[in-house]
């Protein structure tokens, strides 16, 4: 088996370099015990970390192709690429864990000589913020960790695990607010490569914020909008026409019904960018899907809940559930990521929710003409690990764009509060986010969220469409031809 | 380089698994602590791994005679009594500290400390974080570390004990750089763990390597009982390199069954009454002779179901090892496991008292790096209650110890400068000399023992420690100190196996046709001191 894997020694090398390696290994090897064969049989002073064998201390995680792992757990594969974590390099394969680990709060039990009075709920609740072997895949692949002073999602994960604790007497609300509470874009990257598939954003990051929200603690930005949404049941102020206002209650499709979904604007395409919701439109009716649109839909609390300030949050979603339900529908589209992400995660619904793409490729399209240039697809986070749809946009996108460029998936900044309240930081994820979409050399990048697509926008300068929109551009070039 | 790394603390403590942390956050009531470890501090040990739990006398239903007696009667009568008395009485309110500190134990409905059946115990007396108790214990271990004022030295390994005159007054070390240094302090405490990597197929984590055996064996100190060997039965068999890695004993806690290729349980041939929570060196020798006589799975593993459980209840108590398993492709709720006996843990070691002190002065020892707590098999649940009732003893006697003015031999001192240059002009690879030492401990020191066998071990033995260890890097010093190390355990464990010329707990020899039940052992310890070496002989079962 043949592997590349990351060398330095901080003596002699300015810089890491890759050496390839090729060594024997058995059936089912896992990526450490390519790392041991390296060092037995190549060269013995290849540096890394190891040490239970099965995945219950967090030693050994490294980068395999990109993305963190447990090197004892990770089947290796032919032509891996191994790298360390990426935090500050010690030598090969190890990094300096120092300074992550001394960003974990430990238990101030005061003067608690009788616990007793912890019961099996606090632990229930507990248990899951427990499991972190500190590994520090986290730190090592978020977004927020380096384009701001964020302490990163291990060390929020362990705030709120002290903050449930009734043993714990300090203030963990405030000390995470200090630690970065609102730097946190809720990707959930982090979630993606933990080992223990701990849920951060949702189990720490969202409760923690709620808590500092009901103490005042909320940015400014943060206030002010949820201001708004209490007053107008909208995160988007009207300027213009809204989209709600310029279409029918019920958009009959051309030709035969192939089905009847209700459609979920959002605020963003509401109000902000209408011109993709009215492309998505003719795009349904194309291919066959009547669309039913109560009026009385409302924001579906997204900002609200990624910023911690919910308190409006059951109205919000009596009020959405109710305007579906009275419309008797049995699926409901989004085309903004976020709020298909919370319509699915954070509401009970009576109906299917489901995004557009996942959609008309589930039920068949009608192949668009191709469209000139070359296009690259950004996952929007929501999309891709808040409702794990990955492929269809890209299916889509194959059969529309004349040149279709991959780019790997990088929060681009603009979620989680982050844009509003911490316009800064959100600049400097984007800007990382902007170098990787130069290196594609695409003329447009398409998304599926219209967060992601101003913002993307603004950072990289290049025109971002809908991917609704440049559907439909395929289907005016095929009528035209 | 060299001597200008110099430190002083008045305990060191050597060793960051359970009874590592356990022993610094206890001297430190006493003074300036430093805790060493060559792993990332909690990482290393195999606390930090250990599944099941934690036993303690926590009910009125149950006592702590009832758990001294389990603990004997699985030790084959080999403990010695004031240990297990220490560690019965004791493992409740050790418990509770960790409780105090922050621990989360999964909790009964009436939120007391929920408890699980294991082997040889005649009470569910096990404490447990669903199958990853060891790794909530260190977690908590190590919040109270962070916030104590020990000093935590990552990724340095101890390479030999220094002396002042008769008493222990410091360590040697070598950072991960390769860099010397040395550490003075009025007490040193051994907290190093087993030393399962002498074994081909063990549960051990990597640092599993016996290194205070042989420092402390080095530094003078009596060592005991070290052929007692356990073998945990239930080991994974797939892939090839993960072979041995272990499957709790919770997991037959839980009413997982074992079952030959036949599908026979066939534990009512080895213990009826208990079946598979028998002690684990009968359940270990079941699994080895079914194997052994052919009644084993292709890829030579038994199997361990649990298919017959509730999905629900495998999920909540049983986590690690449904991940574990899904991730090698095996879905334990759809169809079982296969395992295989696997070396876990060893229940000689340095000879201490009830309050941790070695036969050397100003040296103490606690957990697995000792012996006579667990006799010649150890019950599953003791050693995490092990960790914690004689880490804690430990650190009181340690930081109990007067300062002193510690003037180090200097002998040592250059003794290891030059032991390290020779290791650059060596000719043969650490990794040859591990691997060799690895298969044949595996074969010829492994649950059946003979004579035969074990004399060549103990020739083979002596061959590799004459081959010249080669480094390349500074980075290799601590891993060829620690292949001597290892060389320097097994010779022990094979003197240990040809000295007890009996079958006792987990040592079973073959060879030898003994009229006795192991309660009436003309047999005490086997013993290493230095050069010497004999067993003690009980002169009423004469």
């Amino acid at each position: 088996m043949k592997v590349s894997i990351s060398r330095f020694n901080p003596e002699t090398d300015a810089e890491p370099h890759f050496e390839t390696y090729d060594v024997t290994v058995r059936e089912g090897a896992r990526v450490l015990n390519v790392l041991d064969a390296v060092r037995d049989e190549c060269d013995p002073s290849l540096s890394y970390r190891h040490c239970c064998r099965g995945g219950q201390c967090g030693s050994c995680a490294v980068r395999v192709n990109g993305e963190p792992a447990l090197a004892c757990m990770q089947e290796a594969k032919d032509g891996d690429i191994i790298e360390p974590l990426n935090l500050p390099r010690i030598r090969d394969l190890v990094t300096d864990i120092a300074p992550a680990i001394a960003q974990m709060a430990w238990l101030s039990a005061g003067e608690c000589r009788d616990c007793s009075y912890v019961t099996a709920g606090d632990v229930e609740e507990i248990s899951p913020l427990r499991e972190c072997i500190e590994c520090f895949s986290c730190l090592s692949s978020c977004p927020a960790v380096g384009a701001s002073t964020y302490a990163g999602p291990t060390a929020i994960r362990q705030q709120q695990r002290l903050n449930l604790d009734p043993r714990d007497k300090a203030d963990r609300v405030e000390e995470a607010v200090e630690k970065g509470l609102f730097s946190c874009t809720t990707c959930h990257k982090c979630v993606e490569v933990c080992p223990k598939g701990i849920e951060t954003p949702r189990k720490a990051v969202e409760k923690l914020r709620a808590q500092a929200a009901a103490r005042g603690l909320s940015l400014p930005a943060h206030k002010s909008l949820a201001a708004l949404i209490e007053s107008t049941g909208r995160s988007v102020e009207r300027k213009e026409p809204t989209f709600l206002e310029r279409v029918p209650d019920v958009i009959e499709p051309e030709g035969e019904v192939r089905s009847t979904v209700g459609f979920f604007v959002g605020c963003m395409f509401n109000a902000r960018v209408v011109q993709p919701a009215l492309d998505a439109m003719d795009v349904l009716r194309r291919n066959g899907i009547r669309v039913i649109i109560p009026k009385s839909q409302v924001c579906c609390g997204s900002p609200l809940i990624r910023t911690g300030l919910v308190g409006f949050i059951p109205e919000l979603q009596e009020r959405n559930i109710k305007a579906f339900a009275d419309a008797g529908v049995d699926t409901v589209l989004t085309m903004c990521a976020g709020c298909g992400s919370t319509l699915k995660n954070d509401y009970d619904t009576p109906f299917r929710v489901a995004d557009i793409t996942e959609f008309l490729v589930e039920t068949g399209f009608e192949e668009p003409a191709k469209v000139p240039g070359t296009y690259t697809y950004h996952d929007p986070c929501h999309l891709l690990r808040g409702q794990h749809i990955k492929e269809q946009p890209r299916v889509l996108l194959r059969s529309a764009a004349e040149t279709f460029v991959e780019l790997a998936p990088r929060c681009c900044g603009a979620g989680g509060g982050v844009k509003s309240g911490k316009p800064e930081e959100a600049a400097r994820i984007g800007a990382v986010r902007a170098e990787m979409v130069k290196e594609t050399k695409a003329d447009y990048i398409v998304t599926v969220c219209p967060f992601c697509e101003f913002h993307l926008h603004q950072v990289t300068g290049l025109p971002v469409k809908n991917m609704a929109s440049l559907l439909l551009e395929g289907y005016q070039r095929k009528d035209s031809a | 380089m060299g001597w200008e790394n110099r430190t002083d603390c008045h305990v060191l403590v050597i060793g960051s698994g359970g009874a590592g942390i356990r022993a610094a956050v206890e001297a430190e009531k006493y003074g300036t602590v430093s805790i060493i470890s060559k792993t990332i501090t909690g990482k290393g040990g195999c606390t930090v791994m250990a599944e099941g739990g934690y036993n303690a006398v926590l009910s009125d239903a149950d006592a702590v005679s009832v758990h001294f007696e389990d603990t004997v009667k699985g030790g084959a009568y080999l403990n010695d009594a004031a240990l297990v008395e220490a560690l019965v009485s004791e493992a409740p309110a050790r418990i509770r500290d960790l409780f105090n500190w922050g621990a989360v134990f999964d909790l009964t409905a009436d939120n007391t400390i929920a408890q699980r059946p294991f082997g040889g115990q005649r009470f569910a007396r096990t404490c447990y974080a669903g199958d990853h108790t060891g790794h909530e214990m260190v977690m908590t271990l190590l919040e109270r570390l962070r916030g104590s004022n020990v000093e935590i030295h990552d990724e340095t390994t101890v390479l030999e004990l220094v002396k002042d005159g008769d008493r222990v007054a410091g360590a040697v070390t070598v950072d991960r750089n390769g860099e010397l240094g040395l550490v003075t302090a009025d007490a040193v405490i051994l907290a190093t763990g087993g030393a399962g990597q002498l074994y081909d197929v063990t549960t051990n984590s990597t640092a599993g390597t016996g290194d205070g055996y042989a420092l402390g064996y080095r530094a003078g100190a009596k060592l005991i009982d070290m052929e007692q060997v356990q073998f945990h039965p239930t080991g994974a068999v797939f892939p090839a390199d993960s072979r041995g890695r272990l499957i709790t004993e919770a997991v037959r806690g839980e009413g997982g069954l074992l079952r030959n290729i036949h599908g026979e349980r066939f534990m009512e041939k080895y213990d009826p009454a208990r079946m598979e929570l028998s002690t684990r060196d009968i359940v270990a020798r079941a699994l080895a002779t079914e194997i052994l006589e052919g009644r084993g799975t292709s890829s030579g593993g038994i199997y361990l179901d649990v298919t017959h459980l509730p999905a629900e209840q495998i999920e909540k108590r049983l986590p690690v090892m449904l991940s574990q398993f899904l991730q090698f492709g095996i879905d334990i709720r759809c169809e079982p496991m296969q395992v295989a006996p696997t070396a876990h843990h060893f229940m000689g070691g340095l000879c201490i008292t009830a309050q941790a002190e070695t036969t050397v002065p100003r040296l103490f020892a606690a957990g697995e790096v000792t012996g006579g707590v667990h006799g010649a098999n150890r019950l599953g649940g003791n050693a995490l209650a092990d960790t914690q009732v004689f880490g804690r003893r430990a650190g009181i006697s340690a930081g109990k110890c007067e300062p002193s003015a510690k003037s180090v031999d200097a002998g040592i001192l250059s003794a290891v400068e030059e032991k390290i240059s020779r290791l650059y002009e060596g000719d043969t690879a650490v990794s040859s000399v591990q691997k060799r030492l690895k298969s044949l401990m595996w074969n010829n020191v492994g649950i059946y023992r003979n004579e035969l066998d074990l004399k060549v071990a103990e020739r083979e033995v002596r061959k590799l420690q004459g081959e010249r260890l080669r480094i390349t890097s500074p980075q290799e010093i601590a891993g060829a100190c620690i292949t001597e190390n290892m060389l320097c355990t097994a010779s022990l464990v094979i003197s240990g196996a040809l000295l007890r010329r009996e079958s006792r707990g987990a040592h079973t020899r073959t060879d030898i046709k003994q009229k006795w039940e192991a309660s009436s052992s003309p047999f005490g310890h086997t013993w290493f001191v230095g050069e010497k070496a004999g067993i003690d002989i009980v002169e009423a079962n004469l």
